[in-house]
C-alpha cells in the first residue's frame, strides 16, 4: 500500500519546483537546480589539437575544485609476463616527473590542503587531487607535468615493487577469502587472456618489471590522445580553459596506440570451479553472468534488473535467500565488483556473491537463486517492481555523481568522454532507463541470464582455518 | 587499486578516519591558503636553485569558506533536531543518533546491541519486514541500524521528493520496532557467520586483542562475543535493550541535503513528537590500562605481520586534542607524514601504514597500525619508534609543521561539505560536547599550534615506555624480532 502511495506521489511531483533556499548553491550555475525531476549536471567538452579531451563542471556548493585525469589503459591490458604492470605503472606515477621528484607531488597537493589517489581499474587508470578552489592552476600544471614524462630511477622502481606486493599481502595472501570474488571470477569466466588473467599480479612478474618497461609502457599508452581530464567544481570555466591550453596544450599526441582484442566469445556452456582456501572459515558462493555489451537496449535492462533481483533489502534475492529462507546474512554483487555499470568499457560481469554454513549443502542454495532467477526468464516484472527499479536506479545514479566531493561526478564525466565520446550523456540516463519494457527485461533474462552464460565459483574452507576457528570459538 | 570488495559487517570494528571530525558552526567564514601560496613558493625556490626546474604556479586568492548553515531546535520530549539545507544534487540524508550501544552491554551481553539493530530493520508495529525494506526502497533508499561504541545510527539517504516520508519512517522503525521473535535465530546464525569470518582476519583479530588489553574491563574492551553467549540471547533480552535504550531524550535527529524548511520541520514534529522520552544515556568512562606490553598472536605462514600499536591519550574535549591532531597528522596520519614516508616510501616495507587519534565519549587512544611484510616486522617497528623518537628529540621545522596546518586546514572543507560528512561533524561535537565555537576557532587553532609544542604532545603523550603492542604474524619468524623490545607474551588464536 504505502509504496504505490509514495510511487504515485513521485509522479505528480515530477515536474515541482524546488524553492530556490534548499539548493545550498546560490550563486551556481542558474538553472542547475530548476526542478526535482530536472536536475542536469552542466557540462562542457573541448577536444585540444594534441587529442586531449577535456569535461568542465562547474559546481560552487563548497570552494574546492577536484581535478582528474583518465588515461585509457586498464589492468586489462598488460604484457602478458607482466602480470600486475598497469598498477604497479600507476604507483611510479607518484614517484617523480620533470618538475616534481619523489614525494613532491604528493606534498604539493597535501601542503596546499588536498587529497590525492589513483586507481587502477578494467578500462582505465585514474589521478585525481580535490583540493581548495584556488588551487586549481596548480594542479594542472603538476598533472600536465606528469603526463609530460617521468623520471624516476631504480631505486624508485624497487622501493614501489616492495610496496606493491605488500598491498597484494594485505589485501589478497594474508585475507581469508584471498582473492574471492574480485580477482577469482574473471580469471574463471573469461577466456580471453586479457580479461582473465591475475589482474594484482603474481609477485614473481611484479618482481621482474624493470625500468625499461616502464618507460615503455608509459610511451605507449601515457598520451593526450589516449587521455580525459575533468574538472568538477568551484571554478571559471573560461579561465580553466586557457591554463589547461597552456599547460597540456604542448604535450605532443602519439600515433599509432594499439590495442589488443579483448572480445569474449559467447558462452555456451556453464562453468564450475572450487577453491580452497587455508584460512577461509565459511564456504561461500559466487556466480558470474556475462553481461550485455554496453548501451544496448539490453545492457540497461540488465541495470533495473540488477536492482530487481540485487540491489538492498527489498530485491528479491534479498527476501528469497536472506529472509526467507537465511541461508546467508548478505547478497553482494553488481555490475563490475570494481566500480559501477558506467565506467568500464569491454566485456564485463554481473556478478552476485554470498557466504554461507556448512550445514547448507552448495546445491541447495543454488537452487534458491535459480529460482529467482527463472522466474525473471519466465514471467514479466510487474509495474510497481519496475517503478520502484527506476527510483532506485535514480537514487543510485545520484549517489554516485555526489560521490566523494566531486570525483563521482568527474568519474562518471570521465567515463563518457573517454568510452562515449559524450559526457552529456550523464544527463540521459535517466531516459534510458525510461525506455525499458517488461518485455525487453525479460527477454534480456532470458539471453543473459540462462545457466549457459554463467561461471559457479565455490570456496571451501581448509582445514587449517576450520582448526583455528574452533580453538578461537572456544575462547573466552 | 584497492581492494574494495571485503567482507561487510554491521559492526564498527575499526575507525579509519585520518584525521577526526570536527563540527559545524553558525556561519562563520574561514580563510585559507594564504599560508599555502606562501609555502609553495618557498619550496619552489629552494628546488630551482638545486635544478633548472620549473616553479609550481602558486595559485589564487583563497576563497571564503562558510560553513553550512544549520537550524536547531528541540522537541518536548526532548529530541534534539538539526537542519542542514546543502548540496545540488536532490537527495537528502536523515540520520537518528541514539546515544547507545556497545557501551550499554553487559560483559555478557557483547553484540547485544548489534542483535537490537539487526532485529530493528525487521519490521514495525505497521509494517512487515518485506513493507519496511520496499517502503524505504520506494524513497530511493536503504535503511542502515549502525552501533558504534557510543552510539547507534539509524539512517537513511532518499531522493528529495521522499524527505518527509524518510522522516517518517525512520520514526517509525525507531518508536515501535516489531522485534519479531520469529526472525531472531536466523540473525544470530547470520551474526554467528560474519564473527567466524571476522575471526579469521588480522586486523579485527589485532583489534580484539588490543582493546581486551586497554580496556579489560569494560565495555570497549569487548570486541568480539563468544559463540556461545551470541547463541544465548533471547528475545527478552533484545527486546530489553531496546527498551531501555531508545528514547527521544537521548537522541538526535539530522537531516542534511535538499528539502523544503517548513515542511520538513513539521513533518520531524508530527513523526517524533509522541516518542516517550525514555531515560538518558549512563555515563560509563573507561579507565584505560597503560604500560608498556607486548601480546604475540601467531598466524603461521602469514607473509604480513599485523602490527597495532598505541597508548591513551586525552579526548575530543580536552584542550589538547587539536595539537595531538596536529602531531598525529604529521607524525603518521597523512600520506606525507613521517613514518608513512618512512617505512611505506622510502624502505618498502608496508602499503597501508596509518596513525590516528580514536576517540570514544570521554576516552581516546593514538593507534599506530601497519601491515608489514614478516621479514621486516622488527625493522618496521624500530624505524616507527625512531620517528617517535626524532620528534620527541627536536621539534619539526616550520615548513614541514606549516604543510600539515595547511592539509588539515584544507580536510576540514572537505569535512564540511557532503550531507554525510556534515552531520558526521555535528554528531561529533555532539557526542563530545563542544559548542559552536569549537569549529568557528578550529582552523585558528590548528594554525596556533607551534613546532614547540608538537614536540611536547610527543613527549608527553607518545611515551614509549607506555606503548601497548599487539602483533599478530607467524610466530615462529617474528617472535625474535620483537624479543628486543620488551616482554613478549605469546596469546594464544
Amino acid at each position: 500500500m504505502e509504496t504505490r502511495t509514495l510511487l504515485a506521489r513521485w509522479a505528480a511531483l515530477g515536474g515541482v519546483a524546488l524553492s530556490a533556499a534548499c539548493g545550498g548553491a546560490a550563486d551556481g550555475p542558474a538553472g542547475e537546480q530548476a526542478a526535482l525531476g530536472e536536475f542536469r549536471v552542466p557540462v562542457e567538452y573541448y577536444t585540444l589539437d594534441n587529442g586531449l579531451r577535456v569535461v568542465l563542471s562547474p559546481d560552487h556548493t563548497a570552494p574546492t575544485v577536484t581535478v582528474a585525469v583518465y588515461y585509457n589503459i586498464g589492468f586489462r591490458i598488460e604484457p602478458r609476463d607482466r602480470t600486475g604492470f598497469a598498477h604497479l605503472f600507476e604507483h611510479m606515477m607518484f614517484q617523480g616527473s620533470r618538475n616534481l621528484g619523489k614525494m613532491e607531488f604528493i606534498q604539493l597537493v597535501q601542503k596546499n590542503g588536498g587529497v590525492m589517489n589513483g586507481s587502477t581499474r578494467f578500462d582505465f587508470t585514474n589521478y585525481f587531487e580535490i583540493v581548495p578552489a584556488h588551487m586549481l592552476e596548480t594542479m594542472l600544471w603538476a598533472e600536465a607535468d606528469r603526463m609530460k614524462g617521468l623520471a624516476v630511477t631504480q631505486e624508485n622502481l624497487t622501493n614501489q615493487q616492495g610496496v606493491v606486493k605488500n598491498e597484494v599481502k594485505v589485501n589478497v595472501l594474508n585475507q581469508p577469502y584471498e582473492g574471492f570474488p574480485w580477482l577469482d571470477m574473471p580469471q574463471v569466466a573469461n577466456e580471453n587472456w586479457y580479461n582473465a588473467h591475475n589482474f594484482y599480479g603474481d609477485l614473481e612478474d611484479l618482481d621482474a618489471a624493470t625500468l625499461e618497461d616502464v618507460q615503455a609502457f608509459f610511451d605507449q599508452f601515457y598520451a593526450p590522445n589516449n587521455a580525459v581530464l575533468a574538472i568538477v567544481g568551484d571554478f571559471e570555466p573560461d579561465q580553466a580553459i586557457e591554463w589547461i591550453q597552456q599547460y597540456f596544450g604542448d604535450v605532443p599526441a602519439v600515433e599509432g596506440i594499439e590495442f589488443p582484442d579483448i572480445t569474449e566469445p559467447r558462452q555456451e556452456k556453464e562453468k564450475r570451479s572450487t577453491k580452497t582456501y587455508a584460512r577461509a572459515t565459511r564456504p561461500a558462493i559466487a556466480i558470474g553472468y556475462h553481461m550485455p555489451e554496453r548501451n544496448t537496449p539490453e545492457y540497461w535492462a540488465m541495470g533495473l534488473l540488477d536492482q530487481i533481483l540485487l540491489q538492498g533489502d527489498d530485491s528479491r534475492m534479498t527476501e528469497l535467500l536472506v529472509k526467507a529462507e537465511g541461508v546467508t546474512g548478505d547478497m553482494q554483487g553488481g555490475i563490475n565488483s570494481l566500480g559501477n555499470m558506467y565506467n568500464y568499457d569491454g566485456p564485463m560481469l554481473w556478478m552476485l556473491w554470498l557466504f554461507h554454513d556448512a550445514e547448507t549443502p552448495a546445491d541447495s542454495i543454488l537452487a534458491l537463486i535459480d529460482e529467482v532467477i527463472e522466474d525473471a526468464r519466465t514471467r514479466p516484472v510487474d509495474a510497481e517492481t519496475l517503478a520502484r527499479a527506476r527510483v532506485k536506479a535514480r537514487s543510485a545514479l545520484f549517489g554516485s555523481i555526489d560521490a566523494f566531493f566531486g570525483f563521482g561526478r568527474a568519474d562518471l564525466l570521465a567515463s563518457f568522454a573517454m568510452f562515449d565520446d559524450d559526457p552529456a550523456r550523464i544527463n540521459g540516463i535517466e531516459e534510458e532507463f525510461a525506455a525499458v519494457t517488461p518485455e525487453l527485461i525479460q527477454r534480456t533474462a532470458q539471453e543473459y541470464l540462462r545457466p549457459t552464460n554463467r561461471t559457479i565459483l565455490l570456496v571451501e574452507p581448509g582445514a587449517d582455518a576450520q582448526q583455528a576457528a574452533s580453538a578461537a570459538g572456544g575462547a573466552p | 587499486m584497492s581492494a574494495d570488495v571485503r567482507i561487510r559487517s554491521g559492526r564498527e570494528i575499526a575507525c579509519l578516519a585520518l584525521v577526526a571530525f570536527v563540527g559545524l558552526a553558525l556561519s562563520p567564514t574561514v580563510l585559507l591558503g594564504q599560508e599555502a601560496a606562501a609555502q609553495e613558493q618557498a619550496g619552489a625556490e629552494k628546488e630551482q636553485a638545486e635544478a633548472e626546474k620549473e616553479l609550481p604556479p602558486r595559485g589564487g586568492r583563497p576563497r571564503d569558506f562558510r560553513i553550512p548553515a544549520k537550524e536547531t531546535f528541540r522537541l518536548d520530549n526532548g529530541l534534539e533536531v538539526t537542519m542542514v539545507p546543502y548540496g545540488a544534487v536532490p537527495k537528502v540524508n536523515v540520520q537518528l543518533v541514539v546515544r547507545t550501544g556497545d557501551i550499554d552491554e553487559a560483559a555478557d551481553e557483547v553484540w547485544l546491541a548489534s542483535l537490537a539493530g539487526d532485529l530493528m530493520q525487521e519490521g514495525t508495529a505497521t509494517r512487515s519486514s518485506e513493507q519496511l525494506a520496499r517502503d524505504v526502497a520506494s524513497m530511493g533508499g536503504q535503511l542502515s541500524i549502525n552501533v558504534g561504541a557510543d552510539r547507534t545510527f539509524v539512517s537513511t539517504e532518499v531522493l528529495s521528493d521522499f524527505g518527509q516520508d524518510a522522516v517518517a519512517l525512520i520514526a517509525d522503525v525507531a518508536r515501535n520496532a516489531a522485534l519479531p521473535e520469529g526472525e531472531l535465530e536466523r540473525l544470530k546464525a547470520d551474526r554467528l557467520r560474519q564473527l567466524s569470518i571476522q575471526r579469521s582476519q588480522a586486523q579485527p583479530i589485532a583489534l580484539e586483542e588490543f582493546r581486551r588489553r586497554m580496556y579489560p574491563e569494560h565495555p570497549y574492551g569487548r570486541v568480539f562475543p563468544t559463540d556461545e553467549m551470541l547463541q544465548a540471547y533471547t528475545l527478552d533480552q533484545v527486546r530489553g535493550f531496546y527498551e531501555r535504550n531508545f528514547g527521544a531524550v537521548r537522541s538526535h535527529l539530522y537531516v542534511s541535503g535538499q528539502f523544503d524548511g517548513a515542511e520538513m520541520r513539521e513533518a520531524i514534529r508530527a513523526a517524533f513528537s509522541g516518542w516517550e522520552p525514555g531515560t538518558p544515556a549512563v555515563e560509563n568512562i573507561p579507565e584505560p590500562t597503560v604500560g608498556r606490553a607486548i601480546y604475540l598472536i601467531d598466524r603461521p605462514g602469514a607473509p604480513q605481520s599485523t602490527i597495532y600499536m598505541g597508548l591513551p591519550v586525552p579526548d575530543p574535549s580536552d584542550d589538547e586534542y587539536v595539537p595531538q591532531l596536529v602531531t598525529n597528522s604529521l607524525l603518521g596520519g597523512s600520506f606525507s607524514s613521517r613514518i608513512t614516508r618512512n617505512i611505506r616510501e622510502d624502505k618498502g616495507y608496508t602499503y597501508s601504514p596509518r596513525s590516528q587519534l580514536s576517540t570514544r565519549y570521554r576516552d581516546g587512544y593514538w593507534l599506530q597500525t601497519a601491515d608489514v611484510t614478516t621479514a621486516v616486522t622488527g625493522a618496521a617497528l624500530e624505524e616507527i619508534f625512531s620517528e617517535i623518537d626524532r620528534l620527541q628529540r627536536e621539534p619539526p621545522p616550520e615548513e614541514e609543521l606549516r604543510g600539515i596546518q595547511n592539509f588539515l586546514a584544507g580536510i576540514f572543507v572537505l569535512q564540511n561539505s557532503s550531507r554525510s560528512a556534515i552531520i558526521g561533524q555535528l554528531a561529533f561535537l555532539d557526542l563530545h560536547g563542544l559548542s559552536d565555537e569549537y569549529l568557528i576557532g578550529y582552523v585558528n587553532r590548528i594554525y596556533s599550534v607551534t613546532p614547540e609544542e608538537v614536540q611536547r604532545i610527543a613527549l608527553e603523550y607518545l611515551r614509549d615506555e607506555d606503548m601497548l603492542l599487539v602483533v599478530v604474524g607467524d610466530q615462529s619468524q617474528i617472535a625474535d624480532q620483537l624479543a628486543g623490545f620488551g616482554e613478549v607474551t605469546e596469546v594464544a588464536p
